[in-house]
């Protein structure tokens, strides 16, 4: 006799699954434990195997379709049978594949009514005495039928679940529809108060989305990463720098100017690019721009953004000089006070993370130029010195990337180990 | 390539995790130190149980015969024969295991077993042979053996465990028992029986203390008319070998005291057997000897899995075994679970003593408004035609929703009947299910039905106490 396969149940939360692939064709045998079909949810993928020796007739969810747990998705049977009977009955089956049937659907299926307790329950007469025949409490059934009525069917559903008698009593207490449950096999107490339990989560989390219009400023800085992010072909290099003499002359500064790290790094920096065209340059259309000088972007979080005003001609520019200005640049930042000048012409860009104690990270390129340098915490670490022992020194990375249409790996590479030799013996900054 | 696993123990937590392997398509290899079966079929729940049967028939003969319409004269206790049919039950069972082994293709390796990683084990034979043994996945059965408390005296020739008292060359006059437990309790009935002078000392204000106390206290009271001298909250200081008689001192609540026996029956509690296993080495977590696992009954070294006694959970042989099952089951990749809320604890003396789930006091500790339900077996038609109205049946509910929350039994047949209360608890019914069902009659079970009944205060068979 034909008969219909259903969607198995693969999971406690399963719902819907996507048929991945019939391993039968229609018309073809398949014995009992061979590869029938493939379900897939969005958490597992099962291979179902035939359950007994039988022909597939019909395939009624096709591969890559989706349909709801219990819901046919083949006609198997005897060779040649006619299945047009069950064909008949398919065609109410709930199928998410067949969107133009479901719209109907949910347009004359009723919201399911929730109900206060002890409100009266809307039902036919005949799911009344159903109800009473079966045991089975009205209140706790949402109905189908129009206003949530309670109409037969949705007493026997709820009749045919398998809970212990306790889980019945506690999905009554906590307002638990137990047909909702689904469970392969017995539903036992602790079920109905983990489903309760997810169903409160919600309530107890209190979600909200709220939406804001983006700034001015975000938008600009929205548009102008994604512009990078999609105009250079963008490689980042990291490499770690031995701070223990920039450390020391930092503190032997101390007495006569705060100086910063970023300050001495942007001091290096700027004498080091000099020499290194490629990382100080732009591209406009088929041209690249050189240049004989460094505009120093320095990044600077505000509040309300990312701002990168610029110390200009940095190159010619005193260790002084230079920390004073940048301090007035990210003061006036932070205060909104900068002018659209200072943020314009910048040759090179760094991003200093080191305060957050940030150990890597891949900066984006400010357009139009064609590397960044992003600085990291300094951190002591054990490393292996010449003579083969272990040693404490504050290593500091440092994160360059940089636009391979101008700046090949080669190119970088010498770049940032010149970069380092400087910052690791800055005496030659008195050269 | 078929799962190599080995399982290190024969016991009851052993072997039917060796026969569960092997169903499930597993290569076996079963190390025993000593004797297939355990201490369950060896020295533990089997030789007792033959004791105890037959010291129940003869006390039944020679003390209830007349009332019984029989007539028994010149009825002895012939102790050497008792001790061979102990022996002959003994072997037929534990030739029932090899049989099993046999028939799964599961093979033996007589020895001690030393982990020396989580795929390889040395089982050092008794001829000091050495053969190292390799695995996919281990599981440990070791067991447990009678715990010998530090007492002043304990190493008195009088002094015995459990394995002592269970072969001893001929019945001792006088017993005294240290530790009020199941296995002292199992003895005392022995023993008294068949005719020896009984002293039980116990520390805790009652026998048996894990068992709800109202079926406890049925036995403690058949226990006190056989003349069993019971001394509770008493502690043991000292034991002393005079002559051929054994002394213990001991304080108890009206001061201090001297028990004199024959022998001296120390009863305190089983001790973990998992010395020379490696496994502390290979960085497995004990808990004083009992080594940890988790749900699925793994320890903390990878491939080695340890259940029974001596992972120190519930020391039964019932227990051991269902561990076993879990611990086949997840090692052949089966999802399989046991409720262990289902335990049922039970003790063969006369009457009998069963319980499974909560006990009264427990359902109140852990905040529940407890309903028990109470019938007596004096209003039972089987018990009293088995002259056995000792005992009681009384379920234990949770008065706001009816669910079985635990039942315990005092009488005839509670050991095979508290499977109605494991049961019910494992499928969470409520005291309606149990009311509703139909309970054959006559038979003990029925007070069952009653005990139900009188959660509601509804039972058939007792007079009305309501007043009207």
């Amino acid at each position: 006799m034909a008969e219909l396969i259903r969607l198995p149940k693969m999971g406690l939360t399963m719902e819907e699954g996507t048929i991945v692939e019939w391993f039968v064709e229609e018309g073809q045998e398949v014995k009992k434990g061979e590869r029938f079909f493939e379900v897939a949810t969005d958490k597992i993928s099962n291979e179902i195997e035939a359950e007994f020796d039988t022909t597939l007739l019909k395939i009624i969810v096709t591969q890559d379709e989706d349909a709801l747990v219990q819901a046919p998705i083949a006609i198997v049977g005897e060779a040649g049978e006619d299945y047009s009977a069950l064909m008949a009955d398919v065609g109410a089956a709930p199928s998410s594949s067949a969107p133009a049937e479901k719209e109907v659907e949910v347009e004359t299926e009723a919201p399911a009514a929730t109900r206060a307790p002890g409100e009266y329950v809307l039902a036919s007469p005949l799911a009344k005495k159903t109800a009473k025949e079966k045991g089975v409490d009205l209140e706790m059934i949402e109905g189908s039928g129009p206003d949530g009525r309670v109409v037969e069917k949705d007493v026997l559903a709820a009749g045919n679940v398998k809970a212990s008698p306790m889980a019945k009593i506690a999905a009554k207490e906590m307002g638990v529809n137990i047909a909702s449950i689904q469970k392969d096999g017995r539903i036992m107490k602790d079920d109905v108060q983990k489903y309760y339990r997810n169903s409160r989560i919600e309530d107890l989390a209190e979600p909200s989305d709220d939406v804001q219009a983006m700034s001015r400023m975000r938008k600009v800085v929205a548009k102008r990463m994604t512009e990078s992010w999609n105009t250079a072909p963008a490689v980042t290099y990291d490499i770690s720098i031995d701070m223990t003499k920039l450390m020391a002359m930092k503190k032997d500064l101390k007495p006569f100017a705060k100086i910063t790290y970023t300050d001495l790094i942007v001091k290096v920096l700027s004498r080091v690019l000099l020499k290194h065209k490629a990382l100080n340059c732009s591209i406009e259309g088929n041209n690249i721009i050189e240049r004989n000088y460094v505009n120093m972007g320095v990044a600077v979080a505000t509040d309300t953004g990312l701002l990168v005003p610029v110390v200009k001609y940095s190159n010619i520019k005193s260790l002084g000089d230079i920390s004073a200005e940048i301090k007035d640049l990210a003061e006036k930042g932070r205060t909104n006070q900068l002018g659209s000048d200072a943020l314009q012409g910048g040759t090179f860009t760094v991003s200093n993370m080191g305060m957050y104690e940030v150990e890597s990270f891949s900066p984006i390129i400010n357009q139009p130029e064609t590397a960044i340098l992003g600085i990291c915490g300094i951190k002591n670490t054990p490393v292996v010195n010449d003579a083969m022992e272990i040693e404490v020194k504050p290593l500091m990375k440092l994160c360059l990337t940089a636009d391979h249409r101008v700046v090949d790996g080669a190119v970088a590479a010498i770049f940032l180990k010149d970069l380092k030799e400087h910052l690791e013996n800055p005496a030659v900054l008195v050269i | 390539m078929s799962m190599k696993t080995v399982v290190v123990g024969g016991g009851p937590g052993g072997y039917v995790a060796a026969v569960r392997l092997a169903q499930l398509g597993a290569e076996v290899t079963v190390i025993e130190k000593r004797y297939i079966g355990g201490t369950c079929l060896n020295e533990g729940c089997i030789p007792t149980k033959v004791l105890l049967h037959t010291a129940e028939l003869f006390a039944t003969m020679e003390k209830e015969s007349q009332s019984l319409g029989l007539k028994v004269e010149g009825i002895s206790c012939d102790w050497e024969g008792l001790q061979k049919r102990k022996e002959l039950v003994v072997t037929q069972l534990v030739n029932g295991v090899k049989t099993l082994f046999k028939s799964h293709g599961i093979k033996v390796i007589m020895g001690q077993a030393s982990f020396t990683s989580e795929n390889e084990l040395v089982v050092k034979s008794s001829d000091g042979k050495k053969q190292i043994v390799e695995f996919d996945k281990a599981i440990v059965a070791t067991g447990s053996a009678p715990v010998i408390a530090p007492i002043p005296g304990v190493e008195s020739p009088g002094v015995i465990t459990s394995n002592e008292a269970l072969a001893l060359a001929e019945r001792p006059k006088s017993l005294a028992i240290i530790g009020g437990g199941v296995i002292g309790c199992e003895f005392a009935n022995v023993y008294s029986d068949l005719g020896t002078e009984i002293s039980i000392i116990e520390m805790l204000p009652n026998l048996i203390p894990n068992m709800d106390q109202t079926v406890v206290n049925v036995l403690r009271g058949r226990f006190e008319r056989s003349g069993i001298n019971i001394n509770t909250n008493s502690k043991v200081l000292a034991i002393r070998q005079v002559g051929d008689m054994t002394e213990v001192d001991a304080e108890g609540p009206n001061g201090p005291f001297t028990v004199s026996a024959e022998k001296v029956l120390l009863s305190i509690g089983r001790r973990p057997v998992t010395k020379g296993l490696g496994l502390e080495e290979l960085g497995a977590k004990m808990d004083r000897g009992f080594i940890k696992v988790d749900k699925q009954m793994r320890t903390s070294v990878k491939n080695i899995y340890a259940i029974g006694d001596c992972n120190g959970g519930v020391l039964l042989a019932h227990t051991a075994s269902s561990e076993g099952m879990v611990a086949a089951d997840h090692i052949m990749n089966k999802n399989a679970g046991i409720d262990f809320a289902t335990t049922p604890y039970c003790v063969y003396t006369k009457p009998e003593l069963a319980g499974v789930g909560m006990t009264e006091k427990e359902a109140t500790e852990k905040g529940y408004k407890v309903s028990t339900g109470v019938f007596p077996l004096n209003g039972n038609g089987k018990s009293i035609i088995m002259g056995e109205v000792d005992g009681i049946a009384k379920y234990v509910t949770d008065s706001k929703t009816g669910e079985v929350l635990g039942l315990h039994m005092a009488g005839p047949r509670a050991t095979e009947l508290i499977v109605e209360g494991a049961l019910a608890v494992r499928l969470e019914a409520t005291i309606d299910e149990i009311t509703t069902t139909i309970h054959a009659h006559p038979t003990v079970g029925e007070s069952l039905h009653e005990a139900a009944h009188a959660v509601h205060g509804n039972a058939i068979h007792v007079p009305n106490k309501k007043k009207k």
